[in-house]
Protein backbone atom coordinates (compact mmCIF):
# COMPACT_ATOMS: atom_id res chain seq x y z
CA UNK A 1 0.00 0.00 0.00
CA UNK A 2 1.38 3.35 -1.01
CA UNK A 3 1.11 5.86 1.80
CA UNK A 4 2.36 9.30 2.52
CA UNK A 5 5.43 9.46 4.76
CA UNK A 6 3.40 11.38 7.37
CA UNK A 7 0.90 8.55 7.56
CA UNK A 8 3.64 5.99 7.93
CA UNK A 9 4.98 7.87 10.91
CA UNK A 10 1.52 8.04 12.50
CA UNK A 11 1.75 4.90 14.58
CA UNK A 12 -0.74 2.17 14.00
CA UNK A 13 -2.62 4.03 11.28
CA UNK A 14 -1.87 2.09 8.12
CA UNK A 15 -4.94 3.01 6.11
CA UNK A 16 -6.58 6.17 4.90
CA UNK A 17 -9.59 7.48 6.77
CA UNK A 18 -12.43 7.61 4.25
CA UNK A 19 -16.17 8.00 4.30
CA UNK A 20 -18.13 8.79 7.47
CA UNK A 21 -16.24 6.41 9.75
CA UNK A 22 -14.58 3.00 9.82
CA UNK A 23 -17.81 1.16 9.10
CA UNK A 24 -18.68 3.51 6.26
CA UNK A 25 -15.21 3.03 4.83
CA UNK A 26 -15.56 -0.75 4.85
CA UNK A 27 -19.00 -0.57 3.24
CA UNK A 28 -17.68 1.64 0.49
CA UNK A 29 -14.74 -0.68 -0.16
CA UNK A 30 -17.06 -3.71 -0.09
CA UNK A 31 -19.17 -2.17 -2.80
CA UNK A 32 -16.09 -1.34 -4.82
CA UNK A 33 -14.64 -4.83 -4.41
CA UNK A 34 -17.96 -6.37 -5.45
CA UNK A 35 -17.91 -4.21 -8.56
CA UNK A 36 -14.28 -5.17 -9.23
CA UNK A 37 -15.01 -8.89 -8.96
CA UNK A 38 -18.02 -8.51 -11.23
CA UNK A 39 -16.49 -6.31 -13.92
CA UNK A 40 -12.79 -7.12 -13.39
CA UNK A 41 -11.85 -3.55 -14.36
CA UNK A 42 -13.26 -0.46 -12.66
CA UNK A 43 -12.54 3.23 -12.61
CA UNK A 44 -12.53 5.15 -9.33
CA UNK A 45 -10.52 7.78 -7.51
CA UNK A 46 -6.90 7.00 -7.02
CA UNK A 47 -7.05 6.91 -3.22
CA UNK A 48 -10.00 4.50 -3.21
CA UNK A 49 -8.38 2.26 -5.81
CA UNK A 50 -5.20 2.22 -3.76
CA UNK A 51 -7.11 1.25 -0.61
CA UNK A 52 -9.11 -1.32 -2.52
CA UNK A 53 -6.05 -2.99 -3.94
CA UNK A 54 -5.04 -4.50 -0.60
CA UNK A 55 -8.45 -6.12 -0.10
CA UNK A 56 -8.67 -7.24 -3.75
CA UNK A 57 -5.42 -9.13 -3.35
CA UNK A 58 -6.31 -10.45 0.10
CA UNK A 59 -9.61 -11.95 -1.04
CA UNK A 60 -7.77 -14.02 -3.65
CA UNK A 61 -5.26 -15.13 -1.03
CA UNK A 62 -8.08 -16.37 1.19
CA UNK A 63 -9.88 -17.85 -1.82
CA UNK A 64 -6.86 -20.05 -2.46
CA UNK A 65 -7.68 -21.95 0.73
CA UNK A 66 -10.61 -23.44 -1.18
CA UNK A 67 -14.40 -23.09 -0.95
CA UNK A 68 -14.59 -25.73 1.79
CA UNK A 69 -12.53 -23.56 4.13
CA UNK A 70 -14.70 -21.85 6.68
CA UNK A 71 -12.57 -18.70 7.00
CA UNK A 72 -12.34 -18.27 3.22
CA UNK A 73 -16.09 -18.56 2.84
CA UNK A 74 -16.68 -16.10 5.67
CA UNK A 75 -14.37 -13.53 4.09
CA UNK A 76 -15.98 -13.98 0.67
CA UNK A 77 -19.44 -13.72 2.15
CA UNK A 78 -18.56 -10.48 3.94
CA UNK A 79 -16.76 -8.75 1.08
CA UNK A 80 -19.01 -9.71 -1.82
CA UNK A 81 -22.38 -8.08 -1.28
CA UNK A 82 -23.87 -9.80 -4.34
CA UNK A 83 -23.83 -13.45 -3.47
CA UNK A 84 -23.67 -14.86 -7.01
CA UNK A 85 -20.09 -13.54 -7.16
CA UNK A 86 -18.91 -15.99 -4.48
CA UNK A 87 -19.16 -18.70 -7.09
CA UNK A 88 -17.18 -16.56 -9.57
CA UNK A 89 -14.45 -15.89 -7.01
CA UNK A 90 -13.81 -19.57 -6.25
CA UNK A 91 -14.38 -20.98 -9.73
CA UNK A 92 -12.95 -18.25 -12.02
CA UNK A 93 -10.58 -15.89 -10.27
CA UNK A 94 -8.82 -18.23 -7.85
CA UNK A 95 -8.02 -20.87 -10.51
CA UNK A 96 -6.72 -18.06 -12.77
CA UNK A 97 -4.18 -17.01 -10.15
CA UNK A 98 -3.34 -20.49 -8.90
CA UNK A 99 0.15 -20.30 -10.35
CA UNK A 100 1.20 -16.82 -9.26
CA UNK A 101 1.63 -15.66 -5.72
CA UNK A 102 0.78 -12.04 -5.01
CA UNK A 103 0.31 -9.11 -7.38
CA UNK A 104 -3.03 -10.10 -8.86
CA UNK A 105 -4.10 -6.57 -9.74
CA UNK A 106 -2.94 -3.72 -11.96
CA UNK A 107 -3.47 -0.09 -11.22
CA UNK A 108 -3.11 2.75 -13.71
CA UNK A 109 -3.23 6.47 -13.25
CA UNK A 110 -5.71 8.13 -15.63
CA UNK A 111 -6.51 11.83 -16.25
CA UNK A 112 -8.14 13.73 -13.42
CA UNK A 113 -11.90 13.83 -13.13
CA UNK A 114 -13.38 16.74 -15.08
CA UNK A 115 -17.14 16.90 -14.40
CA UNK A 116 -17.39 16.87 -10.60
CA UNK A 117 -14.05 17.87 -9.16
CA UNK A 118 -10.44 17.48 -10.19
CA UNK A 119 -9.95 14.25 -8.30
CA UNK A 120 -7.00 12.08 -9.17
CA UNK A 121 -8.46 9.04 -10.91
CA UNK A 122 -7.27 5.51 -11.41
CA UNK A 123 -8.22 2.26 -13.08
CA UNK A 124 -7.87 -0.96 -11.11
CA UNK A 125 -8.21 -4.37 -12.72
CA UNK A 126 -7.59 -8.04 -12.08
CA UNK A 127 -4.83 -9.41 -14.26
CA UNK A 128 -5.82 -11.75 -17.05
CA UNK A 129 -9.19 -10.07 -17.61
CA UNK A 130 -10.88 -10.41 -21.03
CA UNK A 131 -10.69 -6.67 -21.89
CA UNK A 132 -8.20 -5.26 -24.36
CA UNK A 133 -5.05 -4.02 -22.60
CA UNK A 134 -4.91 -0.38 -21.56
CA UNK A 135 -2.47 1.82 -23.48
CA UNK A 136 0.44 2.15 -21.10
CA UNK A 137 3.33 4.50 -21.59
CA UNK A 138 6.25 2.34 -22.60
CA UNK A 139 9.50 2.39 -20.74
CA UNK A 140 12.72 3.01 -22.65
CA UNK A 141 13.70 -0.13 -24.48
CA UNK A 142 16.96 -2.01 -24.01
CA UNK A 143 18.59 -0.54 -27.06
CA UNK A 144 18.78 3.09 -25.95
CA UNK A 145 22.21 4.56 -25.38
CA UNK A 146 22.15 4.51 -21.60
CA UNK A 147 20.60 1.04 -21.41
CA UNK A 148 23.30 -0.28 -23.72
CA UNK A 149 25.97 1.27 -21.51
CA UNK A 150 24.39 -0.27 -18.43
CA UNK A 151 24.06 -3.62 -20.17
CA UNK A 152 27.76 -3.52 -20.99
CA UNK A 153 28.50 -2.67 -17.36
CA UNK A 154 26.42 -5.58 -16.09
CA UNK A 155 27.92 -8.03 -18.56
CA UNK A 156 31.41 -7.00 -17.59
CA UNK A 157 30.70 -7.31 -13.88
CA UNK A 158 28.96 -10.64 -14.42
CA UNK A 159 32.04 -11.87 -16.22
CA UNK A 160 34.25 -10.66 -13.44
CA UNK A 161 32.12 -12.22 -10.73
CA UNK A 162 31.71 -15.68 -12.23
CA UNK A 163 35.36 -16.88 -11.85
CA UNK A 164 35.45 -15.94 -8.14
CA UNK A 165 32.13 -17.63 -7.35
CA UNK A 166 32.92 -20.79 -9.33
CA UNK B 1 75.24 36.72 -51.01
CA UNK B 2 74.88 33.87 -53.45
CA UNK B 3 76.46 31.49 -51.00
CA UNK B 4 74.04 32.56 -48.34
CA UNK B 5 71.07 31.89 -50.66
CA UNK B 6 72.38 28.46 -51.47
CA UNK B 7 72.72 27.69 -47.81
CA UNK B 8 69.15 28.76 -47.11
CA UNK B 9 67.80 26.70 -49.98
CA UNK B 10 69.75 23.73 -48.72
CA UNK B 11 68.17 24.16 -45.28
CA UNK B 12 64.73 24.36 -46.80
CA UNK B 13 65.45 21.14 -48.67
CA UNK B 14 66.52 19.48 -45.46
CA UNK B 15 63.34 20.56 -43.74
CA UNK B 16 61.36 19.13 -46.60
CA UNK B 17 63.10 15.80 -46.31
CA UNK B 18 62.66 15.70 -42.57
CA UNK B 19 58.97 16.17 -42.98
CA UNK B 20 58.68 12.95 -44.99
CA UNK B 21 57.17 10.55 -42.52
CA UNK B 22 56.90 6.81 -42.70
CA UNK B 23 53.58 5.20 -41.81
CA UNK B 24 53.16 1.46 -42.28
CA UNK B 25 56.11 1.41 -44.63
CA UNK B 26 54.64 4.08 -46.92
CA UNK B 27 55.91 7.61 -47.16
CA UNK B 28 53.68 10.65 -47.06
CA UNK B 29 55.11 14.07 -47.75
CA UNK B 30 53.70 16.59 -45.34
CA UNK B 31 53.89 20.34 -45.72
CA UNK B 32 56.43 21.83 -43.35
CA UNK B 33 54.41 22.90 -40.40
CA UNK B 34 57.27 24.29 -38.37
CA UNK B 35 55.79 27.78 -38.31
CA UNK B 36 52.09 26.92 -38.06
CA UNK B 37 50.59 26.19 -34.67
CA UNK B 38 47.69 23.85 -34.08
CA UNK B 39 45.24 26.73 -33.84
CA UNK B 40 46.44 28.22 -37.10
CA UNK B 41 46.18 24.87 -38.87
CA UNK B 42 42.61 24.36 -37.74
CA UNK B 43 41.70 27.93 -38.69
CA UNK B 44 43.13 27.30 -42.13
CA UNK B 45 41.13 24.09 -42.46
CA UNK B 46 37.96 25.83 -41.40
CA UNK B 47 38.56 28.67 -43.86
CA UNK B 48 39.13 26.22 -46.73
CA UNK B 49 35.99 24.34 -45.75
CA UNK B 50 34.01 27.59 -45.76
CA UNK B 51 35.43 28.57 -49.14
CA UNK B 52 34.56 25.22 -50.69
CA UNK B 53 31.06 25.36 -49.22
CA UNK B 54 30.44 28.81 -50.71
CA UNK B 55 31.82 27.65 -54.05
CA UNK B 56 29.45 24.69 -54.10
CA UNK B 57 26.49 26.89 -53.18
CA UNK B 58 27.33 29.37 -55.94
CA UNK B 59 27.27 26.58 -58.57
CA UNK B 60 23.45 26.54 -58.63
CA UNK B 61 22.16 30.09 -58.37
CA UNK B 62 18.63 29.08 -59.42
CA UNK B 63 16.47 27.72 -56.65
CA UNK B 64 14.55 24.56 -57.51
CA UNK B 65 11.67 23.20 -55.46
CA UNK B 66 11.43 19.61 -54.24
CA UNK B 67 8.64 17.78 -52.47
CA UNK B 68 9.49 15.98 -49.25
CA UNK B 69 6.97 13.58 -47.73
CA UNK B 70 7.04 12.80 -44.03
CA UNK B 71 6.83 9.19 -42.86
CA UNK B 72 6.21 8.47 -39.21
CA UNK B 73 3.72 7.59 -36.51
CA UNK B 74 2.60 11.17 -35.98
CA UNK B 75 1.77 13.45 -38.92
CA UNK B 76 2.21 10.83 -41.67
CA UNK B 77 1.91 11.97 -45.25
CA UNK B 78 2.73 15.61 -44.59
CA UNK B 79 4.35 17.08 -47.69
CA UNK B 80 6.89 19.89 -47.46
CA UNK B 81 7.82 22.08 -50.40
CA UNK B 82 11.53 22.66 -49.90
CA UNK B 83 14.47 24.23 -51.73
CA UNK B 84 16.79 21.83 -53.49
CA UNK B 85 20.34 21.89 -52.18
CA UNK B 86 19.52 24.45 -49.47
CA UNK B 87 16.80 23.05 -47.22
CA UNK B 88 17.82 20.48 -44.66
CA UNK B 89 15.84 17.88 -42.71
CA UNK B 90 15.99 20.32 -39.80
CA UNK B 91 13.97 22.83 -41.85
CA UNK B 92 11.34 20.14 -42.42
CA UNK B 93 11.27 19.49 -38.67
CA UNK B 94 10.76 23.20 -38.06
CA UNK B 95 7.59 23.03 -40.18
CA UNK B 96 6.21 20.22 -38.02
CA UNK B 97 6.74 21.29 -34.41
CA UNK B 98 9.33 21.93 -31.76
CA UNK B 99 9.33 18.31 -30.62
CA UNK B 100 10.88 17.24 -33.92
CA UNK B 101 13.49 20.02 -33.77
CA UNK B 102 14.54 19.14 -30.24
CA UNK B 103 14.45 15.35 -30.41
CA UNK B 104 15.47 14.43 -33.96
CA UNK B 105 19.05 13.27 -34.11
CA UNK B 106 19.21 11.90 -37.63
CA UNK B 107 16.91 11.71 -40.60
CA UNK B 108 16.19 8.71 -42.77
CA UNK B 109 15.94 10.02 -46.33
CA UNK B 110 14.67 7.31 -48.70
CA UNK B 111 16.18 4.71 -46.35
CA UNK B 112 19.53 6.47 -46.24
CA UNK B 113 20.95 7.99 -43.06
CA UNK B 114 21.14 11.74 -43.36
CA UNK B 115 22.48 14.49 -41.12
CA UNK B 116 19.93 16.98 -39.82
CA UNK B 117 21.99 19.82 -41.32
CA UNK B 118 22.79 18.19 -44.67
CA UNK B 119 20.90 19.79 -47.59
CA UNK B 120 18.37 17.61 -49.38
CA UNK B 121 19.16 16.94 -53.02
CA UNK B 122 15.96 15.45 -54.44
CA UNK B 123 12.30 14.79 -53.80
CA UNK B 124 12.18 12.10 -51.18
CA UNK B 125 10.52 10.54 -48.17
CA UNK B 126 11.81 11.59 -44.78
CA UNK B 127 11.66 10.03 -41.35
CA UNK B 128 13.13 11.45 -38.17
CA UNK B 129 15.14 9.27 -35.81
CA UNK B 130 15.42 9.92 -32.09
CA UNK B 131 17.26 8.44 -29.11
CA UNK B 132 14.11 6.72 -27.87
CA UNK B 133 13.13 4.89 -31.07
CA UNK B 134 12.45 1.16 -31.18
CA UNK B 135 15.91 0.52 -32.60
CA UNK B 136 18.17 3.53 -31.98
CA UNK B 137 21.39 1.75 -32.94
CA UNK B 138 22.35 4.11 -35.76
CA UNK B 139 21.51 7.12 -33.61
CA UNK B 140 23.72 5.77 -30.84
CA UNK B 141 26.55 5.27 -33.29
CA UNK B 142 26.17 8.82 -34.57
CA UNK B 143 26.21 10.14 -31.02
CA UNK B 144 29.37 8.22 -30.15
CA UNK B 145 31.01 9.49 -33.34
CA UNK B 146 30.14 13.09 -32.55
CA UNK B 147 31.45 12.75 -29.01
CA UNK B 148 34.73 11.45 -30.46
CA UNK B 149 34.84 14.47 -32.74
CA UNK B 150 34.40 16.80 -29.77
CA UNK B 151 37.22 14.95 -28.02
CA UNK B 152 39.38 15.40 -31.13
CA UNK B 153 38.69 19.13 -31.18
CA UNK B 154 39.57 19.43 -27.51
CA UNK B 155 42.83 17.53 -27.91
CA UNK B 156 43.84 19.61 -30.91
CA UNK B 157 43.35 22.89 -29.09
CA UNK B 158 44.39 21.95 -25.57
CA UNK B 159 48.18 21.97 -25.91
CA UNK B 160 50.53 24.92 -26.04
CA UNK B 161 51.71 26.18 -29.42
CA UNK B 162 55.16 24.52 -28.99
CA UNK B 163 53.66 21.05 -29.19
CA UNK B 164 52.33 19.62 -32.42
CA UNK B 165 49.29 17.37 -32.12
CA UNK B 166 48.42 14.98 -34.92
CA UNK B 167 45.03 13.36 -34.75
CA UNK B 168 45.15 9.83 -36.15
CA UNK B 169 41.52 8.75 -36.30
CA UNK B 170 38.45 8.05 -34.21
CA UNK B 171 37.90 4.28 -34.17
CA UNK B 172 34.27 3.17 -34.25
CA UNK B 173 33.78 1.76 -30.77
CA UNK B 174 30.46 0.00 -30.08
CA UNK B 175 28.41 1.76 -27.40
CA UNK B 176 28.30 -1.38 -25.27
CA UNK B 177 32.08 -1.18 -24.82
CA UNK B 178 31.45 1.79 -22.54
CA UNK B 179 33.55 4.62 -23.96
CA UNK B 180 34.34 6.48 -27.15
CA UNK B 181 37.89 7.38 -28.04
CA UNK B 182 40.22 9.34 -30.28
CA UNK B 183 43.72 8.23 -31.27
CA UNK B 184 46.37 10.94 -31.20
CA UNK B 185 50.08 11.22 -31.84
CA UNK B 186 51.51 13.95 -29.64
CA UNK B 187 54.72 15.86 -30.08
CA UNK B 188 57.85 13.72 -29.48
CA UNK B 189 58.71 16.12 -26.66
CA UNK B 190 55.67 14.81 -24.78
CA UNK B 191 56.56 11.11 -25.03
CA UNK B 192 57.34 10.88 -21.32
CA UNK B 193 54.25 12.80 -20.24
CA UNK B 194 51.49 10.90 -18.51
CA UNK B 195 48.18 12.77 -18.23
CA UNK B 196 47.15 13.32 -14.63
CA UNK B 197 43.62 13.53 -13.27
CA UNK B 198 43.85 17.33 -13.41
CA UNK B 199 44.88 17.23 -17.07
CA UNK B 200 41.90 15.07 -17.97
CA UNK B 201 39.65 17.35 -15.98
CA UNK B 202 40.91 20.33 -17.94
CA UNK B 203 40.09 18.48 -21.20
CA UNK B 204 36.61 17.84 -19.83
CA UNK B 205 36.14 21.52 -19.11
CA UNK B 206 37.20 22.42 -22.65
CA UNK B 207 34.69 19.92 -24.02
CA UNK B 208 31.92 21.32 -21.86
CA UNK B 209 32.76 24.80 -23.16
CA UNK B 210 32.29 23.52 -26.72
CA UNK B 211 29.00 21.88 -25.76
CA UNK B 212 27.75 25.11 -24.22
CA UNK B 213 28.55 27.00 -27.43
CA UNK B 214 25.90 24.90 -29.20
CA UNK B 215 27.89 24.49 -32.42
CA UNK B 216 26.18 22.90 -35.44
CA UNK B 217 27.79 19.98 -37.29
CA UNK B 218 28.07 20.89 -40.97
CA UNK B 219 28.50 18.35 -43.69
CA UNK B 220 30.20 18.77 -47.07
CA UNK B 221 31.16 16.43 -49.88
CA UNK B 222 34.38 17.51 -51.59
CA UNK B 223 36.83 16.35 -54.24
CA UNK B 224 39.88 14.46 -53.06
CA UNK B 225 42.13 17.32 -54.19
CA UNK B 226 40.42 19.84 -51.93
CA UNK B 227 40.44 17.46 -48.99
CA UNK B 228 44.14 16.86 -49.57
CA UNK B 229 44.72 20.58 -49.36
CA UNK B 230 42.69 20.83 -46.16
CA UNK B 231 44.55 18.00 -44.42
CA UNK B 232 48.00 18.68 -45.85
CA UNK B 233 49.60 19.00 -42.41
CA UNK B 234 48.37 15.68 -41.07
CA UNK B 235 49.88 12.52 -42.58
CA UNK B 236 47.43 10.17 -40.86
CA UNK B 237 44.40 11.98 -42.21
CA UNK B 238 45.97 11.97 -45.68
CA UNK B 239 46.27 8.19 -45.50
CA UNK B 240 42.64 7.77 -44.38
CA UNK B 241 41.58 10.19 -47.09
CA UNK B 242 43.26 8.12 -49.79
CA UNK B 243 41.47 4.98 -48.62
CA UNK B 244 38.12 6.73 -48.49
CA UNK B 245 38.49 8.34 -51.90
CA UNK B 246 39.36 4.93 -53.38
CA UNK B 247 36.15 3.45 -51.97
CA UNK B 248 33.90 6.23 -53.27
CA UNK B 249 32.79 5.75 -56.91
CA UNK B 250 33.50 9.38 -57.88
CA UNK B 251 36.59 9.76 -55.71
CA UNK B 252 34.91 12.17 -53.34
CA UNK B 253 35.18 12.35 -49.57
CA UNK B 254 32.74 13.67 -47.00
CA UNK B 255 33.89 16.14 -44.38
CA UNK B 256 32.24 17.37 -41.22
CA UNK B 257 32.91 20.59 -39.42
CA UNK B 258 31.81 22.02 -36.11
CA UNK B 259 33.31 25.22 -34.79
CA UNK B 260 36.78 25.28 -36.31
CA UNK B 261 37.27 21.55 -36.32
CA UNK B 262 37.18 19.80 -39.69
CA UNK B 263 37.34 16.02 -39.81
CA UNK B 264 36.92 13.16 -42.23
CA UNK B 265 33.56 11.53 -41.88
CA UNK B 266 32.95 7.97 -40.78
CA UNK B 267 29.19 8.49 -40.86
CA UNK B 268 26.45 10.95 -39.93
CA UNK B 269 26.72 13.16 -36.86
CA UNK B 270 24.26 14.62 -34.35
CA UNK B 271 22.91 18.08 -35.27
CA UNK B 272 24.48 20.22 -32.53
CA UNK B 273 27.00 19.88 -29.74
CA UNK B 274 24.37 20.92 -27.19
CA UNK B 275 22.74 17.50 -27.58
CA UNK B 276 25.44 16.28 -25.19
CA UNK B 277 24.67 16.83 -21.54
CA UNK B 278 27.05 14.86 -19.36
CA UNK B 279 30.55 14.66 -20.82
CA UNK B 280 33.82 13.55 -19.35
CA UNK B 281 37.26 12.66 -20.65
CA UNK B 282 38.02 9.60 -18.56
CA UNK B 283 41.39 8.16 -19.52
CA UNK B 284 44.41 8.19 -21.78
CA UNK B 285 46.19 4.98 -22.76
CA UNK B 286 49.26 4.33 -24.85
CA UNK B 287 48.83 1.89 -27.71
CA UNK B 288 51.94 0.81 -29.52
CA UNK B 289 50.77 -1.82 -31.97
CA UNK B 290 49.76 0.61 -34.74
CA UNK B 291 53.20 1.89 -35.65
CA UNK B 292 56.52 2.77 -34.18
CA UNK B 293 55.20 6.14 -33.05
CA UNK B 294 53.72 6.73 -29.65
CA UNK B 295 49.97 6.61 -30.29
CA UNK B 296 47.76 7.56 -27.40
CA UNK B 297 44.10 6.71 -27.09
CA UNK B 298 42.03 9.29 -25.21
CA UNK B 299 38.72 7.98 -23.96
CA UNK B 300 35.57 9.62 -22.76
CA UNK B 301 31.99 9.06 -21.72
CA UNK B 302 28.97 11.14 -22.53
CA UNK B 303 25.19 11.08 -22.36
CA UNK B 304 22.68 13.25 -24.22
CA UNK B 305 20.20 15.44 -22.36
CA UNK B 306 17.41 13.12 -23.54
CA UNK B 307 18.88 10.24 -21.52
CA UNK B 308 20.48 11.45 -18.34
CA UNK B 309 21.91 9.26 -15.64
CA UNK B 310 21.69 9.68 -11.88
CA UNK B 311 25.08 10.54 -10.41
CA UNK B 312 25.65 7.13 -8.82
CA UNK B 313 24.97 5.39 -12.15
CA UNK B 314 27.08 7.94 -13.99
CA UNK B 315 29.94 7.30 -11.58
CA UNK B 316 29.83 3.56 -12.23
CA UNK B 317 29.83 4.10 -15.98
CA UNK B 318 32.62 6.65 -15.65
CA UNK B 319 34.86 4.23 -13.78
CA UNK B 320 34.18 1.59 -16.39
CA UNK B 321 35.06 4.04 -19.19
CA UNK B 322 38.61 4.32 -17.81
CA UNK B 323 39.50 0.86 -19.13
CA UNK B 324 41.09 0.68 -22.55
CA UNK B 325 38.46 0.03 -25.21
CA UNK B 326 39.10 -1.71 -28.51
CA UNK B 327 37.02 -2.05 -31.64
CA UNK B 328 36.61 -5.82 -31.28
CA UNK B 329 35.62 -5.83 -27.61
CA UNK B 330 31.91 -6.55 -28.06
CA UNK B 331 32.44 -9.56 -30.31
CA UNK B 332 34.77 -11.10 -27.74
CA UNK B 333 32.51 -10.60 -24.74
CA UNK B 334 29.21 -11.71 -26.27
CA UNK B 335 29.84 -15.45 -26.77
CA UNK B 336 31.16 -15.75 -23.23
CA UNK B 337 27.84 -14.62 -21.72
Amino acid sequence: MRLFPVLLVAHGRVARRMGLGPRSRLDMLRNLLTALVRHERIETTWARADELRFYAEKIIEYGKRGDTNEKAMKIADFWLTEKDLIHKLFKVLVPRFSLNSGSYTNMYHIPNRENLDRAKMAVIEYKGNPFPPLPVQKKDNDKTLINQLLLGYRLENGLQRSPTSA
Amino acid sequence: MSLCWAEMRCRAMMAGICSLRAIRGRFYSVATATKLTNAEISQRRSALFEKEKERQLSLNPLIEKIEVAHVGKADPGTVFLMNKGISTPYNCAMHLNEWYCAKSVLALVDGELWDMYKPLTKSCKIKFLTFKDEDPEEVNKAYWRSCSAILGHVLEQAFKDDYIVNLVRAPEIPVIAGAFCYDVVLDPKLDEWQPTKENLHSFTRDALKLIRQDLPFECLEVEEKVARDIFQHNPYKLMCLEEKAAQHPEGKVTLHRFGEFVDLTEGPHIPRTSFCMQYEVTAAHSIVNISTEHVRRFQGLSLPWHLQAYHTVWNKLRIRAQKLVTETQSTESEPAV
